[in-house]
């Protein structure tokens, strides 16, 4: 209980740390929204100074000291108050975020968990077999397609799948005239709108959970308690499972917790190549943008489920591991 | 390819998604947007007139600067101006008068109505002038700093001008109309969204998803006769991918290697037209030496070869920039004659040298140093991530470094470049100049004392500071002449200042990049007939959609 506590305790005070951070870096940035609005008009030819003077008045710049727009602000983060967006206005900053999550969690977030259960299968079966095509095959692959960053790879696949071969939608999160519903239909359109940024994800992101998986496994291996299962006769499989995978598998859900918390961050190059309309793609916008409200309340969101996701880890490994709670 | 084919491979697809998802299967019809383009029928139109990013929200208040492009096809001006020529079309007015330099007098056009059949009046003209007035944020065209009043007197509307005032008759004409009984409803015009719009214009909104919208024909229309396309399609994603595949009838959009993308996915009907917008300049800091210096001005356009610059910016697809300011060819009618080489300055290496020595720059070696010996070195500020005009300032900090300056290239964030633009802190930085096609607008944004603050003040004009009486004195009389030939002598006088004193170094044109189908219509405009620039947003597009035709055959 008093660990759990003292982790309380940290979490708290990281967490406000991570607040003022948030308060504060974006205000380091810079030039102003409206400069930043000014700057996009811009881009498509002269902004004559009454459109200058017209978007200053919207956006208006940050009244008040700074110690009363820190004040305004915590208030509205415990409401979940984040205004309206300047890149948006007049849209609401929660909106926005409300509209952009589910894509986000629903695509990057059932990756991530089929990219952690699919690779750390693998990996037990290519440590249980190693030394033989079953391990060399997927370690070589794993960290071959792991070290592919991550947008090259959405790249040649937006260009292959979607363009040459046009097997594939090459953007959106469903199709142009499909309105949102509960149907078999627009499940299958989202789905197969999501394919493209999937495989990207799955595939360089496997490889990671393949080799970490594997490589502790074979360690644990070695240990005598597993020597001691095998002499005792014990069923391969219920030796590879039960005694060496579950010892193994700590190090993997602890990244695993950490991935998941960071999901809600979206994934911001796959998504810009594919213009998928997820949060990864709201954060950009929001940053080029000098979007303050957006930009804050999307750091705050990403920076609280890390956080969170940080201290149920320990949690859970002060539950399987009795000497990290001393 | 025929349709099974296509959803055969579309079915093999989705097996392959769901089997990677490892969730349950199921086989859906999905459409492909491509479907829904025009090919069939002629009468619906697909578009990339605005960008969803990467979706859109539902935002049809004309006044709003985060506003759908497609906005001000559904509001409409009460007179069209073609920035690129200055030529004007009366819109909701059938045209208008100064009987004075303080007094504009609108003629309202009879027979308009709003889409939702009430008949659009000078009232309804009066009441948006005044709820601009009401809200300064909603002011996008700056009407209220020439403003003094708006009445209305039987089908005219009588605008009171603060000054003698003659080119804010052009501001004017362009502000939008709303209908009063919708907007006087409203409670916050400024965060209204309009999300169910009633206008004037050809067409009025029909479905709307955050992924796509259909606007529909608006049959009574005022001059429905000219408009053929019956719907118009925008789907949100139109990335140049999305361009190239889907078959689109008119898109905005750079693309590189326009030839073997767009025209090459259509050669027999796609064409394009990337005409002349506002000049890229090299904006001096003339607060400060050796920029303030006109000698020193001289030298470095001479010194740089345009043409060169606007290749490598702009992929060969605009040409370097009159030193004028004017847009050519488009506003040849306006030009002065009697400047050399139509204000095109070329290199002339030798004669550079000659400018740089009267500024009291001599080479020694490879350098130009002053006359304490210490080499000229310049800074160039240009955004960041805005690649055609950083490919422009290496050309030209190759050719000025080939001269002997040394040349440092800085590039602030977006934002944070604006901020130093405007606020004065550069020696030298990149910007647009002009772009109105209206002489008094641009010349007084680039070099009116108007705007002309002090170093560190945040100024909407006149960025490099410039400073000349004879300019200033030519920009009061234009303001206040009413006779047009009189307006044209001092336009000429204007460029002759531009062209000799150089408060810019106009480099290259911006572009304007408009990708047309003639698949389904004809009558995009062309260099052959450029009665509209190929823009998407505010209200030349009305031009373009009030004049194309269905394509024969």
């Amino acid at each position: 209980m008093r660990y759990a506590l003292r982790k309380l305790g940290l979490l708290v005070l990281t967490l406000w740390a991570a607040v003022t951070l948030n308060f504060v870096i974006p205000r380091l940035m810079p030039g102003s929204p409206a400069d930043a609005a000014i700057a996009k008009l811009a881009q498509n030819g002269p902004v004559t100074p009454s459109v200058q003077a017209a978007i200053e008045a919207q956006l208006g710049v940050p009244g008040g000291s700074i110690w009363d727009q820190y004040v305004t602000y915590l208030n509205n983060v415990i409401h979940l108050d984040f205004g309206v967006s300047y890149t948006f206005f007049p849209q609401q900053v929660s909106e926005l975020v409300a509209g952009a999550l589910p894509w986000t969690l629903i695509m990057v977030g059932a990756v991530t968990v089929i990219a952690f259960v699919l690779g750390t299968l693998i990996g037990i079966g290519a440590a249980w077999k190693r030394g033989t095509w079953m391990d060399s095959l997927p370690t070589v692959a794993g960290s071959f397609l792991s070290a592919f960053p991550y947008f090259w790879t959405a790249l040649l696949i937006v260009f292959f799948l979607g363009y040459v071969l046009g097997w594939f939608p090459t953007s959106g999160a469903y199709s142009a005239t499909a309105v949102p519903n509960l149907s078999w239909e627009f499940l299958g359109d989202v789905l197969y709108h999501a394919a493209l940024p999937a495989i990207t994800i799955l595939i360089t992101s496997l490889g990671g959970w393949i080799l970490g998986m594997r490589n502790t496994m074979i360690n644990t291996l070695g240990d005598d308690y597993v020597t001691f299962a095998e002499a005792n006769g014990l069923r391969g499989r219920t030796v590879a499972i039960r005694y060496a995978a579950r010892n193994a598998i700590l190090p993997n859900l602890t990244g695993f917790g950490m991935a998941l918390g960071g999901v809600v961050g979206g994934s911001l190059l796959v998504e810009q190549v594919f213009a998928y309309p997820g949060v990864g793609y709201l954060l950009f916008n929001a940053v080029t943008n000098q979007d303050f409200p957006l930009m804050q309340a999307l750091f705050l969101m990403i920076t609280v489920s890390v956080l969170l996701a940080n201290f149920l880890v320990e949690i859970l490994y002060g539950v399987l591991d009795p000497r990290t709670r001393r | 390819m025929t349709r099974t084919a296509r959803s055969g491979r579309r079915l093999a697809a989705i097996a392959a998604t769901v089997a990677v998802l490892a969730t349950a299967a199921c086989s859906a019809p999905v459409q492909n947007k491509g479907d829904d383009s025009a090919a069939g029928g002629a009468t619906s139109m697909l578009i990339a007139a605005d960008n969803g990013s990467p979706t859109f929200d539902r935002n049809f208040n004309p006044y709003s600067s985060g506003k759908r492009n497609t906005t001000t096809y559904m509001y409409e001006p009460l007179v069209i101006i073609n920035e690129m020529s200055g030529e004007e079309t009366p819109w909701l007015a059938t045209g208008y008068e100064q009987p004075d330099a303080k007094t504009v007098v609108f003629t309202i056009r009879d027979g308009v109505k709003w889409s939702d059949g009430e008949p659009l009046t000078a009232e309804d003209v009066k009441y948006s002038f005044d709820l601009v007035k009401k809200h300064p944020e909603m002011d996008l065209k700056g009407a209220w700093s020439h403003l003094k009043s708006v009445e209305v007197d039987g089908k005219t509307v009588v605008a009171h001008l603060q000054d003698e005032d003659v080119p804010a008759a052009k501001i004017l004409a362009q502000q939008l109309i709303v209908p009063e009984h919708i907007w006087s409803e409203v409670k916050d015009p400024v965060t209204f969204t309009n999300e169910e719009p009633v206008g004037s214009g050809p067409y009025t909104l029909d479905e709307f998803t955050p992924n796509q919208y259909t606007l529909t024909k608006n049959e009574t229309y005022w001059q429905a006769d000219k408009v053929a396309v019956e719907e118009l399609v925008q789907p949100a994603a139109n990335s140049e991918l999305d361009i190239v595949n889907n078959g689109y009838d008119w898109a905005y959009a750079f693309m590189s290697d326009v030839d073997d993308t767009w025209v090459k996915a259509d050669p027999e009907n796609n064409t394009y037209w990337f005409p002349a917008g506002a000049a890229i300049s090299l904006i001096p800091n003339m607060t400060k030496a050796p920029y303030d210096n006109v000698d020193f001005r001289e030298g470095i356009a001479l010194a740089l070869d345009k043409q060169v610059i606007a290749d490598k910016a702009e992929q060969g697809y605009v040409d370097r920039a009159s030193q004028t300011g004017l847009m050519l060819p488009n506003q040849e009618a306006i030009l002065d004659t009697s400047i050399p080489n139509q204000g095109y300055v070329d290199q002339d290496t030798d004669a550079a040298l000659a400018s740089f020595e009267k500024a009291g720059y001599t080479k020694k070696g490879e350098k130009l140093v002053d006359s304490s010996g210490k080499p000229l070195k310049i800074t160039i500020t240009t955004p960041n991530g805005w690649s055609d005009w950083l490919q422009g300032v290496e050309q030209v900090k190759s050719q000025l470094t080939a001269i002997g300056i040394d040349v440092t290239v800085v590039q602030p964030q977006a934002a944070a470049y604006q901020k130093e633009l405007r606020t004065g802190d550069f020696d030298m930085i990149m910007g647009t100049v002009g772009g109105t096609g209206q002489p008094f607008q641009d010349y007084n944004g680039l070099m009116g004392s108007e705007f002309r603050l002090d170093i560190g003040k945040t100024a909407s004009g006149n960025f490099g500071r410039f400073e000349s009486a004879e300019a200033d004195d030519l920009l009061a009389e234009l303001k206040v002449t009413t006779d047009e030939a009189k307006q044209l002598e001092i336009t000429h006088q204007l460029e002759q200042i531009t062209y000799e004193q150089l408060p810019m170094i106009a480099l290259f044109y911006g572009g304007s990049w408009g990708l047309f189908s003639n698949k389904n219509f004809t009558g995009w405009p062309s260099a052959d007939d450029p009665y509209a620039s190929p823009k998407t947003w505010d209200s030349t597009p009305l031009l373009i959609l009030t004049h194309l035709k269905p394509a024969q055959g």
